[in-house]
């Protein structure tokens, strides 16, 4: 049933709700399953990613959710709207913004570009040019307001594509790869434009395509890692981390442990304990301190290891708990990493800033590890 | 941020998934008259207007000055006024088919294979169909301008003998409208087309409009061609559009599809269509070619998606 748009949405209706959707492609000499029975279900106002390498089917999904492809089985809806038959209620409350393209009339410029879009959408004439100018603003193009789009630097275009997403307001915004090709300023400057889009107004939805884990880890509420065409799990980045993480694990820092690690390993609630690496820091490059990882059934198992370590004649010089990360998760249910699938990916598109360091995972988790200091 | 979040708080109103049909209607309006807009702005924002105005009608003058001089050249001078002013018409309205037949299948290349901007038009509110149609239309403008250049200097110029109180108005003005409704009608054919193949077609316009050429009666009368080309030429509109319009412009001007021994002599039973005939035989031709091109248009668009096409980009 679809929804009525006064509310912005109807908390009955989800914002996305798809249900065993499959897309094979034709090819040869075998078809190509890009995605293989997907469930999927997003409520209003959450900013859910998809995580995953590629090739893994984030794009095709959304494809089929923004009516730009037809599933091959299965239902979807966007708003209560189904993909496949109620195509236009659909494209009138959603927009998508992909990355790592270099689309545009380069003819024209960034003010007559947006204001066409506006148009498009069905702004008045009036209300089409007031809101590309505010757009313009906010993106940051005034400077570039009059000049023509095939000037543009990559971030730029990547910042009127924004724009032009944002212009008819949709209630549910798809972003493919937002940040793919950006250099690291404006990968961030997109970061904080989708977030704040989404606060400004409760029940804008957002659903966000990335392979920079670190990237979806900090930015969505929950998220789902699909490989292959399927889903492998759903559920926010704490709860996923959880899953493969039922102990607690620490990185224990030591002047000193005369009797080993198997001391520590003995004592109660303390699952094991591994020497991990020695800090040699000394002038001389003697070792001075020992690391430990020491896996604890849970968090208070750690009091009584502290306690103990005074009767052990050792000083704890740091301690750390040790986070699983996204990747961690990646591997434990996929059995690899796409570190490789990425390095490719990037390299294929050539799409980087002149002069610029381009964003990739490490830079990101850099950034953001920064942000959250 | 704080602007985004009083701007957002103040459209978030205007999102809606339902129209009324008056909205629709307004929506459609909108969208066309700016892809016509976006069209002009494409074709012509490359040069300043005096420039792109040389450039746009230089093509047709040109080539129909050329198709004079041969015909003088050949008839040692003694080519009738008549007979040139065949020549002119047909070759100047071919501006028309040129720009027409190009326009919409160059818009669908052109957005898919250069500016990106296929998909997103494709799922914005407004028809595909009617952007492109407004692309189209933009086109066409630009063949009118070398369509009108071509006739005034075929006046001035060649000395055509145009009687303006001899012109029949009515069946001039619709046989223009139809005309120009069948040369979109097989642009759109052709952007179905170019919608399923590769960047290659960009050269199909030219070769289609290249063979109408030899099978319309653009040039010069079907009669001279085989049997089965003048059937083709006969079930074409374009054949009937320039003969209404040389009938309506000149009434004595021989006919580009009758005559002795022509295919259509031997079916109708007379020399030569009326006036009032060639309109309703483009009239009957338009409508037929019309439907095939919108029922051709909508399979091509439903392949697309569902072949996942709209954003391929093919580079060959």
């Amino acid at each position: 049933m679809p929804v009525s748009p006064t509310p912005l949405h109807s908390a009955a209706a989800l914002a996305i709700d798809a249900r065993n959707v499959g897309r094979v492609y034709k090819a040869k000499p075998n078809p190509i399953v890009a995605l293989d029975g997907i469930d999927l279900t997003v409520r209003p106002g959450e900013l859910f990613g998809l995580l995953g390498p590629n090739g893994a089917g984030k794009t095709t999904l959304i494809k089929i959710l923004t009516t730009l492809l037809l599933p091959s089985s299965g239902t979807a809806s966007v708003f209560g709207f189904d993909v496949e038959r109620q195509t236009s209620q659909i494209r009138r409350i959603m927009n998508i913004v992909s990355g790592g393209e270099q689309s545009g009339y380069g003819l024209l410029q960034v003010r007559e570009q947006l204001w066409m879009f506006s148009q498009f959408y069905g702004l008045g004439v009036r209300e089409g040019w007031r809101r590309v100018d505010e757009l313009i603003d906010l993106v940051g193009l005034q400077e570039q307001r009059v000049q023509k789009v095939s000037q543009l630097s990559t971030g730029q275009r990547q910042k009127l594509n924004f724009a032009r997403g944002l212009l008819n307001d949709p209630w549910i915004f798809f972003l493919d790869e937002p940040t793919l090709g950006l250099d690291v300023s404006a990968a961030r400057a997109t970061r904080e434009l989708t977030l704040a889009w989404q606060a400004a107004v409760p029940g804008r939805t957002i659903l966000l395509t990335s392979h920079y884990m670190a990237e979806v880890d900090e930015m969505c509420d929950r998220l789902a890692i699909v490989d292959r065409g399927r889903i492998l799990a759903i559920g926010t980045p704490a709860e996923l981390k959880h899953r493969v993480q039922s102990e607690s694990i620490f990185r224990l820092e030591l002047d000193r442990l005369d009797r080993g690690v198997g001391a520590l390993a003995r004592l109660p609630g303390v699952i094991s304990a591994a020497s991990v690496a020695g800090n040699d820091n000394g002038a001389d490059g003697e070792r001075n301190t020992i690391l430990v990882k020491l896996v604890l059934v849970d968090d208070g198992a750690l009091g009584p290891v502290v306690s103990a370590l005074a009767g052990l004649d050792a000083h704890i010089v740091s301690l750390q708990k040790s986070e699983p990360s996204l990747e961690d998760v990646f591997v434990e249910l996929v059995g690899r990493g796409f570190e490789d699938d990425l390095t490719v990916h990037q390299n294929g598109t050539g799409l980087r800033s002149a002069g610029s360091r381009p964003a990739d995972e490490e830079s990101v988790a850099e950034e953001l590890a920064g942000r959250s200091r | 941020m704080t602007a985004l979040a009083e701007a957002g708080t103040r459209w978030s109103r205007q999102a809606d998934p339902e129209s009324t049909r008056r909205q629709s209607i307004a929506q459609v309006w909108r969208g066309f008259l700016t892809a016509t807009r976006l069209g002009w702005q494409t074709e012509a924002n490359w040069t300043n207007p005096v420039v792109y105005f040389l450039y746009a009608v230089c093509t047709p003058v040109f080539a129909t000055l050329m198709l004079v001089f041969m015909i003088q050249v050949i008839s040692g001078g003694n080519a009738p006024p008549a007979y040139r002013a065949y020549v002119v018409i047909g070759s100047g309205l071919w501006s028309f088919v040129v720009a027409g037949i190009a326009g919409l299948a160059w818009a669908v290349l052109d957005d898919r294979e250069r500016y990106r901007m296929l998909k997103y038009l494709f799922v914005s509110p407004n028809d595909l169909l009617v952007l492109l149609l407004g692309r189209g239309l933009a086109r066409m403008m630009v063949g009118a301008m070398g369509a009108i250049v071509t006739l005034g200097l075929g006046v001035v110029v060649l000395g055509l003998p145009l009687d303006l109180a001899r012109i029949d108005w009515p069946v001039l003005v619709a046989a223009m409208v139809l005309g120009l409704v069948s040369i979109v009608a097989l642009g759109l054919i052709l952007a179905s087309v170019a919608m399923q193949t590769r960047q290659d077609s960009w050269h199909y316009p030219e070769a289609v409009s290249g063979a109408l050429f030899l099978i319309v009666g653009a040039v010069f009368p079907l009669n001279i061609l085989p049997t089965f080309a003048q059937a083709f030429g006969l079930i074409s509109p374009l054949t009937w559009w320039l003969e209404a319009v040389r009938r309506a412009l000149f009434p004595d001007i021989q006919s580009g599809i009758g005559g002795a021994g022509s295919l259509y002599a031997s079916l109708a039973g007379h020399d030569a269509p009326s006036g009032i005939e060639a309109l309703l035989a483009l009239l009957l031709t338009t409508v037929v070619v019309t439907l095939a091109a919108v029922a051709t248009y909508r399979w091509s668009e439903h392949r697309a998606k569902e072949r996942g096409l709209f954003d391929v980009t093919t580079g060959s």
